[in-house]
């Protein structure tokens, strides 16, 4: 490795961006050793001499103020990065210039990126990069959405920020943070390198806005009579706000003669006018939603019919195995289980891919933002921030997709928590049998039952925001909306299929590996390895049907909701099997391709139900674990076998307690 | 009087910023501090307080907006 590059840069300063063109498909996605925050990797080659890039998490300054500041903080001053690159937006310099504001006065070198020329320059904005990188001393460049050529001057920054080993210029910071009321004192008590990789009047100003990780260390390493000075003026130094405001102070002065632009007018678009309308807002997001929705599944068509393809396959290879002499049980695993998961991979890469390529765009050109905003007042009731509303709405159609879709949501504890609720809404699978069900057995009945669904889906998520939510967003942390709405910008092409590709290349690995374990542990459970005897899932089925009882299903019902949890269509071909007295192991099998309904379903179940039963039994497969895929993708997205197997759990044992509630209503009733 | 019940459309100068020091310092790195000049570009009910402010348009949530004292400009 030639040298580690770090990207640092507030929300919305294209640091994705940048990060998605360097790598490309060479990133890996991962999680910071004991944080909830999301961690992605990648590397590069440039000149053949390969570079590490480490996308620190985003976040608006460096105090300490959580998770993501703090590991930004570490990265940085532990010296794992040569390099820091500090990214600003070029349409927004006077506000996005905050960050390298406050990353001046740390001893680890950088150099200076201003992203998005293309949009400060069709806002009639002139920027002179080379005034301004004589000012600060470190390489500056601007970077424009368009030009990927462009990136020859980032390497060559990079480069000449790496040889230099160049430090920001902070006299003209030192000047104005001065004039804050015994800073001059404060920077003697706390000398250059009390912390490691950091200046005087870095920590100064640190300590007075009550940076709680610099106060901690600087108890450790000064003396308490200073360390009692030290606070004394601190409490009267005005915290944050007025090292804030001496802060932008420097920046207006380094943009004079930097910047030039026209008259600063704000008039909303016509679009803006839309999204942000107290009255249209909500109809046009659902509705861009929904849109979105569709436009995933044209990428996502190839994808699927390929994997149905594969699933189709099965039969002839079994066949032409079979005639070859392979034993059974080899063609039932090659068959059920390794074709089976990956028609089901396929068919779910494809997907993934369309949800990702469509909400990334939405997210890139600055839709998402409008998003937050329109949903920030009833996200954050569950704890959560406006674009959760997106996954959730997809759910809709398909629970994998809106996990996929929370991609865009940058906080990884509101992530994994907008997956853990998103399971509770019904998917397009389950919509095809809950209202089949429910019409059969109570008619026009059925409307009630489909509201009571969608009334318990809301009750269900309220509780789950309020048993996961302690964990993954604290209290403490949960903050109201303080976001920028960035200017519409056009979409980078390039880097956002490189992104996509490198995002489903990841994703099939990784969903791969789940989705035959669980696929290989159904077969396992269900495959009668002894001619002539019960397969285990079927006697531990039996053994346990009076407790089963209980949750108001018969081990055969209980069987089908096992099968739910795999694909919910599947749980009619196993109930038409089992009362049929059909094979187990097959009906299992041809429960999970998704076909295997008997012609006399009907009447079996009528037969064989009771109404209580069969209520229970809609509830249970309705509020399971959606499916295999659904799990995988859970286990992608948030990048923790732990919470997905949380999640995976909670939905098995809510799914039998909301059955047993709904089953001893249905007693009283019928 | 508070930055959420400043009338759309209309010009306010931050006079004073008050809270605990993470919210100080969310609010100051995304550029409103005292003395800098916002134009309010919506305020409705039940959606955050939209402002310009250093060429940026940002969304506020309406109960952060109450640490946020303001006098009206225009």
């Amino acid at each position: 490795m030639t040298a580690t590059i770090a990207l640092l840069g507030q929300p919305n300063s294209g640091k994705s961006t940048v990060f998605n063109a360097l790598t490309g498909l060479r990133q890996h996605v991962g999680n910071w050793p004991g944080k909830t925050v999301e961690k992605k990797e990648g590397t590069f080659l440039h000149d053949g001499k390969e570079y590490a890039v480490a996308d620190l998490p985003g976040s608006y300054s460096l105090t300490a103020n959580s998770d993501e500041e703090e590991i930004t903080r570490e990265f940085i001053s532990s010296g794992k990065a040569d390099v820091v690159c500090i990214l600003a937006d070029s349409s927004q310099l006077e506000r996005s210039l905050f960050m390298m504001a406050d990353y001046a006065g740390i001893n680890v070198p950088s150099f200076l990126v201003l992203n998005m020329a293309d949009v400060a320059e069709d806002q009639g904005k002139k920027i002179d990069a080379k005034a301004l990188e004589d000012k600060l001393g470190i390489p500056v460049i601007q970077l424009s959405a368009t030009e990927n050529k462009k990136y020859d001057m980032f390497f060559e920054a990079m480069n000449r920020a790496i040889e230099n080993k160049s430090l920001i210029n902070i006299s003209g910071l030192k000047t104005e943070l001065e004039k804050i009321e015994g800073f001059t004192k404060l920077e003697e008590l706390i000398p250059d390198g009390s912390i490691e990789n950091y200046s005087a009047l870095w920590l100064s100003a640190k300590a007075i806005e009550n940076d709680r990780l610099v106060i901690d260390k600087l108890k450790n390493t000064l003396a308490p009579d200073v360390i009692k000075e030290v606070d004394g003026i601190r409490g009267a130094g005005g915290g944050a706000v007025s090292t804030g405001n001496s802060k932008f102070a420097w920046i207006d002065e380094l943009l004079a003669g930097v910047l030039q632009k026209k008259d600063d007018q704000v008039k909303l678009g016509k679009l803006d006018r839309m999204y942000l309308s107290p009255v249209w807002g909500k109809p046009a997001v659902i509705l861009t939603i929904l849109f979105g929705l569709i436009g995933s599944f044209i990428p996502a068509l190839p994808f699927m019919g390929l994997g149905q393809a594969i699933g189709g396959l099965k039969a002839p290879i079994a066949e032409a195995l079979f005639s070859a002499g392979v034993s059974e049980i080899l063609i039932t695993v090659i068959c059920n289980v390794v074709l089976q998961s990956f028609s089901y991979i396929l068919q779910m890469l494809g997907f993934v891919f369309g949800v990702v390529l469509v909400f990334g765009l939405l997210e890139e050109v600055g839709v998402m933002a409008r998003i937050s905003y329109v949903f920030d007042n009833s996200m954050a009731k569950l704890g959560l921030q406006g674009k959760s509303v997106m996954p959730f709405l997809i759910s809709f159609g398909c629970t994998m997709g809106g996990a996929a879709g929370t991609r865009v949501i940058d906080n990884w504890g509101q992530k994994v928590l907008t997956i853990a609720l998103a399971w509770a809404v019904p998917c397009g699978a389950a919509w095809s049998v809950i209202p089949m069900l429910a019409s059969l057995f109570f008619g026009p009945g059925a409307v009630l039952v489909i509201i009571a669904i969608l009334l318990t889906m809301v009750l269900h998520m309220w509780i789950t925001a309020k048993i996961f939510g302690r964990k993954l967003v604290k209290t403490g942390e949960r903050y109201g909306m303080i976001m920028e709405l960035p200017p519409y910008h056009k979409p980078k092409w390039g880097a956002l299929f490189r992104y996509v590709l490198g995002r489903t290349k990841d994703t099939f690995f990784r969903v791969s590996k789940v989705v035959l374990l669980v696929c290989f542990l159904f077969w396992a459970l269900s495959y009668s390895f002894v001619p002539g005897t019960d397969p285990i899932l079927f006697k531990i089925g039996k053994v346990i049907e009076p407790v089963t009882k209980v949750f108001g299903m018969g081990w055969q019902l209980f069987m089908a909701f096992i099968a739910s949890s795999v694909g919910k269509e599947g749980a009619l071909g196993v109930i038409s099997a089992l009362f049929n007295d059909g094979s187990f192991y097959s009906a299992f099998s041809d429960a999970m391709s998704g076909a295997g309904v008997a012609a006399d379903l009907n009447e079996v179940l009528l037969s064989n139900v009771t109404k209580p039963e069969a209520l229970a039994f809609i509830f249970a497969i309705t509020f399971n674990m959606p499916c295999v895929v659904a799990l995988a993708a859970t286990y992608q997205e948030t990048a923790s076998a732990k919470w997905t197997a949380k999640i995976a759990a909670y939905y098995t044992v809510g799914a039998l307690v909301l059955s047993t509630i709904v089953y001893h209503i249905g007693l009283l009733i019928w | 009087m508070s930055l959420s019940e400043a009338k759309a459309n209309g010009e306010v100068r931050v006079s004073r910023i008050s809270g605990d020091a993470r919210f100080q310092s969310r609010i100051t790195s995304i550029g409103i501090t005292p003395g800098c000049a916002l134009r309010v570009i919506r305020n409705d009910r039940n959606r955050p307080v939209l402002v310009y402010s250093r060429n940026t348009m940002i969304a506020l949530n309406r109960k952060e907006c109450s640490g946020i004292e303001v006098e009206v400009l225009s």
